[in-house]
């Protein structure tokens, strides 16, 4: 049995609570379990950052120090702009110990910060903590059939010098993971553009915008669904999904899976724990593809010969 | 309009470089965070200008650009940057200054976004976390725009995809005394 020290983000009481479920259902496969910070607080988020310099760094603090007080020394997020928030302050705060010491001050009867907690996305945690082949193990149902298009987003590779893991331009490990359940990821050459994330209130117009993008490329993939790790990308692509189809003219009808879900799926979990009526894009249509595998490899490369053949008679 | 402190230096540039740690000098305009950042086209001016604007001690312009308040912190640019400067951060540290000195751009957008964000602060400060429905709701009262995003309400209330309520954090006060001392290390900088 593993421990790992959990920081929930407010998300995961509401708009990704499908996130959070089926984590602790993942988790308790893998046998991990969490301890929740004690009266964690928000991080944040993209607005503390954006107003001033000190709460966004003195929120998360609170939180490592906090975390400083448990056993573990690994903190999982599964949150994508919570962990970045988290990693941002630990990573500056370490390397600079002035600074770390005026933003203590925000909350001195928490602690004093030591930076001795390791700050990881849930993805991250997978991948290398748990580790690709584990989790083939674990697979009882396999996803064979199901294409999906790992979207990563922003902020769970970048900037590489902070989050030091991945790649920031062509990450692979969620890729891998879904191929590890069985399912097929497609070539997605989208996976790290913006989905317009903070905007999706404030400025839903360059969401429409950007979110529109990333369908429209997953949907040129071949992608069956998308996969994401992240609450904010999961709620652009899926409950502005009537409204980009709207505004595009173009019918998607492509659901938005967090990995955890597919993860729970492929362990064997019963569907009605999955939160799946939660989305706002039904998800039955990809799932039924699901075991429909044809025996014989779909593309077949043919001769070139027969292919010029071919083109000739048109 | 070009301003330049005593002895004609670039007191600007000494700014930005000072609070985002970035060297914006070393920028050789090539352009390619224009051409990679998602939202350039939104911007009064995309990252490369504003970059030779600080060089050029262009404060006054940069404060009311609207280029900052769009910027996502997507950190695409700075991924793809041959000088490797951190244009986020550059960014931030225009938006700060500009905040601190009390630059308001006032175009809609930039006012929604700033609302936004204040609307979401101020959920913290009062919960310690964020209420998603009445930061939703607050938004549109305070923008005047009632009804937006009003069609999508029934379906995610209805899934319970947003909570009515939120759980409030037991050391509620903890917060408030942190927002207290950190606004006090804004000013005493």
């Amino acid at each position: 049995m593993k421990k790992l020290t959990y920081f929930p983000g407010c998300s995961a009481h509401g708009t990704s609570e499908e996130f959070d479920s089926t984590l602790k259902l993942v988790l308790k496969t893998l046998d991990v379990v969490l301890e929740d910070i004690p009266d964690w607080n928000c991080c944040g988020a993209t607005s503390a950052h954006v107003m001033t310099e000190n709460l966004a760094y003195a929120l998360p603090m609170r939180n490592l120090v906090l975390a400083e007080k448990l056993e573990n020394t690994t903190m999982g997020i599964a949150c994508a702009s919570c962990y970045q928030r988290m990693k941002v302050t630990k990573v500056h705060m370490d390397e600079n110990p002035e600074l770390a010491k005026r933003i203590n001050t925000t909350v001195v009867e928490e602690g004093t910060y030591q930076g001795k907690v390791d700050v990881k996305s849930m993805l991250q945690y997978f991948y290398e903590d748990i580790g690709v082949e584990t989790i083939r193990e674990k697979v009882t149902k396999s996803l064979a059939g199901l294409k999906v298009a790992c979207y990563y987003g922003c902020l769970l590779t970048r900037p590489k010098n902070i989050t030091n893991f991945d790649s920031p331009e062509y990450p692979v490990s969620m890729d891998q993971i879904c191929e590890a359940l069985g399912a097929t990821a497609t070539e997605f050459d989208y996976k790290t553009e913006c989905c317009g994330a903070s905007f999706s209130i404030s400025n839903t117009e360059v969401v429409l915008n950007l979110s529109g993008q990333i369908l429209a490329m997953a949907k040129e993939s071949g992608a069956h669904a998308i996969v994401v790790a992240c609450p904010l990308c999961q709620s652009n692509l899926d409950m502005r999904q009537p409204d980009i189809e709207k505004q595009q003219g173009i019918k998607y009808d492509i659901p938005v899976f967090y990995i955890t879900q597919l993860m729970a799926l492929a362990f064997g979990n019963p569907i009605d724990q999955l939160k799946f009526p939660k989305h706002i894009v039904p998800v039955e249509g990809a799932l039924a593809n699901i075991g429909k595998v044809s025996p014989v490899p779909e593309k077949v490369k043919k001769p070139i010969k027969a292919v010029e053949a071919e083109s000739e008679v048109k | 309009m070009i301003t330049l402190g005593s002895q004609g230096k670039n007191t600007f540039l000494e700014d930005v470089n000072k609070k985002s740690g970035a060297n914006v000098l070393e920028c050789y305009q090539c352009g390619k965070c224009v051409s990679t950042c998602p939202v350039s086209q939104y911007m009064d001016f995309p990252p490369r200008e504003i970059m030779q604007m600080i060089k050029l001690g262009l404060r006054n312009e940069s404060y009311m650009a609207n280029s900052h308040w769009f910027c996502l912190t997507c950190s695409a640019c700075s991924g793809r940057c041959p000088r490797e400067i951190d244009i986020p951060a550059v960014m931030e540290a225009v938006r700060h200054l500009a905040i601190e000195e009390n630059y308001i751009n006032d175009s809609k957008k930039v006012k929604e976004i700033r609302k936004f964000h204040e609307i979401f602060l101020s959920m913290i400060k009062r919960y310690g976390r964020n209420y998603e429905l009445r930061m939703m709701a607050e938004f549109n009262i305070r923008t005047r725009n009632l009804f937006k995003d009003m069609h999508l309400a029934p379906k995610a209330l209805l899934k319970g995809k947003i909570p009515l309520g939120v759980k409030p954090l037991k050391s509620a006060k903890a917060i408030k005394r942190m927002y207290e001392v950190a606004e006090r290390l804004e000013k005493n900088k």
